[in-house]
């Protein structure tokens, strides 16, 4: 009887394996095509964003990171689609192209440590930790933050650091940082975070709704500790809905 | 069909209940589904429901012969359903998890968006059944029985207003339920007795099943993108108080662990940021804060807003006048600057009293309020009778998440207007200044029409070289533009530029700008804000704001959609932009608006046309035309709204008070034009077809008459009336609004008689008319206001009316209608 029931086990697993490999081809496919999609969004604002094209890493870590599993169960099948999904909590993964352009804003380079305000899904922590020397990420709901922690332990992303605190005083201790990233909205820039960017660093900033990404913010810190502020996209930019 | 029915008086007190219960659900729906979502999609939602009168009318018009026989008990079954369904449809739609913002991406949102429209439908169409069939069972008495459901719904909105400030939104809604189902009491009268037990445990049964439901049931389930959705879901964060009116909910959130910390276009230079703050939203989204003043160093973050620039040119002012204060931010601002006296504006008493008595402590009112006078009046009537002040501030809107969506767009605004900004600028002592504060857009548009708008206002008041008054900063994300009485001197203009260099703002104008000081700190792509003020105040060039992509030309009392920049010119422009970048800059309000439009034109002709089908191959005789019946009852229910919500727009500016306007243009309307139509019931006596000819002609040329003096006279009669006490700017109001109304409540009994006469069977179907034109009125009012103005709308319904006269379905039409 045991050997019988040893050999159903056998059996559903060798049914299984190749519909999580047919699957795993799936998504792998539907990243490619998300993939194409920025890159053809890209070309499409050059005007807007000064470049016809991202840098050939974040596009990489684009078709590297696993988008599907940092959105719910049920919007997997839409996981690729070039569109801010819902996560809960009245928050929002953000969508691929302006994820890819922030990303690319920030320049980052393998021996940076970045600090994100606002990990949500966790999908643009994962997209830099694919980029850079350490990731260290802040959430304020504390649902997200901790499922965030474990995705992150799940897939593997070792090189990131979640802590559920208040973003607005940064993260002194591993101060100070080559980059920011602000995915919350805020009023103002705060203070704590241009001092703990570095001199020469680069913080981005996105100004809309949930929804709807108005324009991006990119602060810059000369060397001299200089901080000024630069709009990027100017105008608002919604990529095609229909052919998905 | 009536001479099988034993003889009936019909249900006054019942239809006047009814009807004074639905304008009071009406209005109260509106108030909960702003607050759900954004007032836009509020008003959406709305306006499709009250196609239930239409569908009402379409029905009994076909089915009038199964219903007549039954009438009393169809007519309480309709005050139960009415009852029960508005409590019940709410529970339902507000649990559909429909997302305003997403519907752009996600086509689920209108499946969504189709069954709350069909839920809310529901109480309005019992409603209207309940009077309709009223109207075919006793339509020797049509104009009595309209009369009462008009006074019966101008009482209901004095109801609701009362409802409102008194009671949670909760309560509110049961009470109309039990209302509604209440009005069934009152006409069990003539009923076999076996019946009428059965209806009274009917109508017990369903007053227990509202008045027991769960309150769970009945609580807000806010949108979880509403600003107070997302407060409340951080750890930590504890509402401290709900405040529920009939002008706005207020809620107070606390968050010890990661507190609020708000600083509009705070300099990135600053040393420091916000003190914690406890953050006040309206209506769950528009937020502000309270500052938690513990020691007087923590306010140091107020020298490096872009709000401080006043104080820089006119240190210590004697007095100070604050216009929509909101939460006392700008007040702190004022006292940290050594202010000696300061005026405060906020309309709303619940808002002011959050500073002055629930939460003094925190923002230390004690030692403030020997200098502070806070006045419960919008800034325009303040205006209208307020003294001279050194400097006169009004700051950035309260933070809204739907806000750069444009969901304000079709929003009216009377602070912003040419008229506004002149009543502003004669506050001002002779070295006075004005500031104002925006948040900056993406592109820039509301900063821009602003500056048109206050040279607009400066050139009525004859400063002809505008440029020399007006200092110009902006900071990453506000801008703030600065007018002077009197010709900005050469220490002024040190001032202006030592505050924005330390801080890192970037000059927009200054009269001796260089334009390498235009784009040094906050880099745009283009220095927009300099070369429009380059273009206005240097090149008087109107061709600037002419040409420009966005309609930027200045709003007036008139026209007061401040927030409103879309134009029909550039649709292709903005169309030919990448991807659907060019939908999202005309923004969601105004698309809402012509997408509601459409689907109500949809419906309305479904609903008017449906019937008619079947009418012909049912009816063998043919009566007066349809077309005639149509274009009155259309005409007539179109025009009603039109000067309705054109005279809230007008009376806004008399009574100072958003609510008010509406409280009392609807009220005295209702009322006044129920009494019209009581007075047609009065002279039916002894009339003849001539006399009611006479009374229509005579009503039209009131109509016109009166509304063309209004156009000419009302915005001097406003002004007189402005700086009155309230009392006499409310029985004022009043008294405008009667005699207009007494004659607009004629034509609509007039016609439902004239109709009793040849084709009583389309009695229903012109209520239903009636019905759908009213819902298409309320939304091309607005479309109409913001292309031609509010007089315009006035003018257009005074045409309406006469085309309407033109085409009165009396039997004249009918004998020549049924050779057809």
């Amino acid at each position: 009887v045991t050997t019988k029931y040893i050999n159903i086990c056998w059996l559903i697993i060798l049914i299984l394996l190749p519909i999580g490999q047919i699957l795993a081809d799936e998504y792998a496919t539907r990243r490619q095509q998300m993939i194409a999609e920025i890159e053809d969004d890209v070309r499409r604002t050059a005007s807007y964003i000064n470049t016809t094209s991202f840098s050939k890493q974040v596009m990489r870590a684009m078709n590297s990171i696993p988008r599907h599993e940092f959105v719910n169960r049920s919007l997997r099948s839409n996981a690729y689609e070039n569109r801010p999904l819902p996560i809960g909590h009245g928050q929002t993964i953000s969508q691929p192209y302006i994820v890819a352009l922030m990303t690319d804003l920030l320049q980052p380079e393998p021996d940076h440590r970045v600090l994100e305000i606002g990990t949500g899904s966790g999908y643009q922590a994962a997209i830099l930790s694919a980029l850079v020397k350490q990731v260290y990420t802040i959430e304020i709901i504390e649902a997200l933050g901790k499922s965030s922690k474990r995705l992150f332990s799940r897939l593997g992303y070792d090189n990131i650091e979640t802590d559920i605190t208040d973003g607005y005083n940064g993260w002194p201790q591993q101060a100070p940082f080559d980059s920011i990233i602000v995915t919350a909205a805020i009023s103002h820039i705060p203070p704590p975070l241009v001092r703990q960017l570095k001199n020469g660093g680069r913080m981005i900033i996105p100004v809309g709704t949930r929804f709807q990404t108005q324009h991006l913010t990119l602060v810059e810190k000369d060397d001299q500790g200089r901080v000024s502020t630069r709009q990027v996209l100017p105008v608002v930019f919604v990529p095609f809905t229909g052919g998905h | 069909v009536r001479l099988h029915q034993p003889a009936l008086t019909p249900p006054l007190l019942s239809i006047f209940i009814l009807s004074a219960s639905a304008l009071a659900y009406e209005i109260l729906l509106l108030r909960l589904f702003s607050i759900i979502h954004w007032h836009h999609f509020a008003s959406m939602i709305i306006s499709i429901a009250l196609l239930g009168y239409g569908i009402s009318g379409s029905l009994i018009t076909l089915f009038r012969d199964r219903l007549l026989p039954h009438y009393q008990q169809v007519f309480i079954a309709n005050a139960l359903l009415f009852g029960l369904s508005s409590l019940v449809c709410f529970i339902i739609v507000q649990h559909f998890p429909f997302n305003s913002l997403e519907i752009l991406w996600d086509s689920s949102q209108w499946f969504q968006l189709l069954l709350s429209y069909l839920l809310l439908t529901l109480p309005f169409f019992f409603v209207a059944n309940a009077v309709a069939l009223s109207l075919m069972r006793f339509s020797e008495r049509i104009p009595l029985l309209y009369g009462i459901d008009l006074i019966g719904a101008g009482l209901g909105v004095l109801l609701m207003v009362i409802l409102l400030q008194n009671f949670s939104l909760n309560n509110v809604l049961r009470l109309l339920a039990v209302c509604g189902i209440s009005a069934g009491l009152f006409s069990l009268r003539g009923l076999k007795q076996g019946q009428a037990q059965l209806n009274l445990a009917l109508i017990v049964m369903c007053l227990i099943i509202v008045i027991l439901a769960p309150y769970r049931w009945t609580d807000l389930r806010l949108s979880p993108y509403q600003g107070l959705s997302q407060a409340l879901s951080v750890k930590g964060t504890t509402l401290l108080q709900s405040h529920s009116s009939a002008i706005a909910r207020t809620d107070v959130v606390q968050s010890k662990q990661i507190p609020f910390r708000h600083a509009p276009g705070l300099s990135l230079s600053s040393p420091a940021g916000p003190p914690e703050q406890l953050a006040v939203f309206r209506d769950g989204d528009q937020m502000t804060t309270i500052d938690i003043v513990s020691s007087p160093t923590v306010l140091e973050y107020y020298d490096y807003m872009s709000t401080a620039l006043p104080y820089k040119l006119h240190p210590s002012p004697q007095n100070v006048l604050i216009l929509a204060s909101t939460t006392g931010a700008l007040v702190l601002q004022a006292d940290k600057f050594e202010a000696q006296q300061i005026d405060v504006v906020e309309p709303d008493l619940h808002m002011s009293n959050l500073i002055t008595d629930e939460f003094a402590d925190y923002i230390g009112w004690s030692k403030l309020q020997h200098k502070v006078d806070i006045h419960n009046i919008t800034s325009r009537g303040f205006a209208a009778s307020a003294g001279l002040y050194d400097l006169v501030i009004m700051g950035p809107p309260s933070a809204s998440s739907g806000g750069s969506a444009g969901v304000h767009a079709v929003a009216v605004n009377y602070d912003y207007t040419v008229e506004a900004l002149q009543s502003y600028l004669q506050l001002l002592k002779p070295n006075g200044l004005l500031s104002l504060t925006l948040w900056t857009s993406t592109p820039a548009r509301a900063n821009i029409k602003l500056l048109a708008t206050v040279v607009s206002a400066m050139k009525n008041i004859g400063i002809d070289q505008p440029g020399q008054h007006i200092a110009w900063i902006r900071s990453w994300n506000t801008a703030t533009l600065l007018i002077k009485n009197s010709v900005l001197t050469a220490t002024d203009i040190i001032a202006v530029r030592q505050f924005s260099a330390s801080r890192g703002f970037d000059l927009a104008w200054l009269p001796d700008i260089n334009p390498d000081e235009a784009n040094r700190y906050s880099i745009l792509q283009n220095p927009v804000f300099y070369q429009a003020a380059k273009a206005l105040l240097q090149e008087s060039d109107d061709s600037f704001i002419d040409n420009h992509l966005f309609r930027l030309q200045p709003a007036s009392d008139n026209k007061p959609f401040f927030n409103f920049y879309f134009k029909g010119s550039s649709l292709n422009d903005l169309l030919s932009m990448p991807g659907q970048t060019g939908l999202s800059l005309i923004g969601v309000g105004y698309p809402t608006l012509l997408i509601t439009l459409a689907q109500a034109l949809a419906a309305a002709l479904l609903l008017i046309l449906g019937p008619l089908v079947f009418i012909r191959f049912n009816q063998k005789r043919k009566a007066v035309s349809r077309c005639r019946i149509i274009v009155y009852f259309m005409g007539i229910g179109l025009a009603y709204l039109f000067i309705e919500l054109a005279f809230i727009q007008k009376f806004t500016l008399i009574l100072s008070q958003p609510l008010y306007a509406v409280a009392v243009t609807l009220c005295a309307f209702l009322i006044f034009s129920g009494l019209g139509s009581l007075y047609i019931q009065h002279r039916m006596k002894t009339a003849s077809e001539t006399t009611l000819s006479n009374l229509l002609l005579g009503s039209v040329i009131g109509i016109t008459l009166i509304s063309i003096i209004y156009v000419l006279l009302l915005p001097q009669i406003s002004q007189m009336l402005m700086a009155l006490p309230e009392p006499a700017r409310l029985s004022s109001a009043f008294i405008l609004a009667a005699p207009l109304a007494f004659v607009m409540g004629m034509p609509f009994a007039l016609g439902l008689t004239s109709l009793q006469q040849s084709s009583p069977e389309l009695i229903p179907w012109a209520w239903g008319i009636n019905g759908c034109a009213s819902v298409l009125s309320a939304i091309l009012a607005v479309l109409l206001a913001i292309e031609i103005g509010f007089n315009g709308v006035l003018i257009s319904a005074a045409v309406l009316y006469i085309i309407a006269w033109f085409s009165w379905p009396h039997e004249r039409f009918a004998n020549q209608g049924s050779g057809q």
